[in-house]
């Protein structure tokens, strides 16, 4: 198939959206996998107000602060892999239909081919988990990608990837029985979700 | 509204919400993108994954 996009220059973004690709890249390592110690550290300087999202950086800060590398990982573990199962289950397609591989994957593959985006060979999720749909709505919006990298573009991908269950993913987050360290990660992700779609509805 | 009007209020909306992540995150996060932009070549379709997630989960709704 041949590639007719033009190739673009890198879009300038403002600060705002800088941000916000940040946040959604942030998200995206925290559940892809267990915290390095190098992010736990960098993690411990987040700062914040009284905003539903700065508190909650205010207190993934101060969890990052005592949290060792191993404990993180074996929370991850608990939350996400599980002897079984890990308590949460955090794809697109088990939130919104109760089952694995369903539809709602079905339909991010064809938007992602659509997009000319593909997840990197070394990724063995499906790609409707949280982290990789957080770091794709990062690419969007840093114009990382050939696909149309502006306002509405992003909004079209959000409110038909993430829109219908993302902020509830987060609330089981924050409310997992495992968590600790995870627990403002959802509070986090969750408020972020929260100002996401209030600012598309502007 | 014109557009630059309802793209000034959404930047202060957002910065209101207090959008902001200190570069040292921005370091430590960056080195880990599991997306990529396609190259020449056409996606090709993987179908359903066997990976440790599905695994596990399969094994788990076993009767």
């Amino acid at each position: 198939m041949a590639n007719t996009a033009e190739v673009q220059c890198p879009r300038s973004i403002n600060d705002e959206d800088r941000a916000r690709a940040q946040m959604y890249q942030l998200l995206g390592v925290l559940l892809s996998g267990p915290p390095t110690g190098e992010l736990l550290h960098g993690l411990a300087s987040l700062q914040g107000d009284d905003t539903p999202l700065g508190s909650a950086s205010k207190k993934l800060a101060a969890l990052a602060e005592r949290t060792k590398p191993q404990d993180a990982e074996r929370e991850y573990n608990n939350l996400f892999i599980g002897i079984s199962r890990g308590e949460l289950l955090p794809y697109a397609s088990y939130y919104l239909t109760g089952f694995l591989n369903e539809k709602p994957l079905a339909d991010l593959r064809s938007d992602l081919m659509a997009r000319g985006i593909k997840a990197s060979e070394d990724i063995k999720e499906p790609e409707d988990h949280i982290s990789t749909l957080c770091e794709i709505m990062a690419g969007i919006i840093a114009g990382d990608f050939e696909c149309d990298s502006g306002l509405a573009s992003q909004k079209a991908f959000f409110d038909a990837h993430l829109a219908k269950w993302a902020a509830l993913f987060f609330t089981d987050l924050e409310k997992a029985q495992t968590a600790i360290f995870y627990t403002p990660v959802g509070s986090l992700g969750r408020a972020f979700m929260e100002v996401e779609a209030d600012a598309f509805a502007l | 509204m014109d557009n630059q009007q309802r793209e000034n209020s959404r930047r202060r909306f957002l910065r209101m919400a207090a959008i902001a992540v200190p570069a040292a995150v921005a370091v430590a996060v960056a080195p880990n993108a599991a997306a990529e932009a396609v190259s020449s070549d056409a996606p090709k379709s993987s179908g359903l994954r066997d990976t440790e997630h599905t695994r596990k989960y399969f094994e788990s709704a076993r009767f």
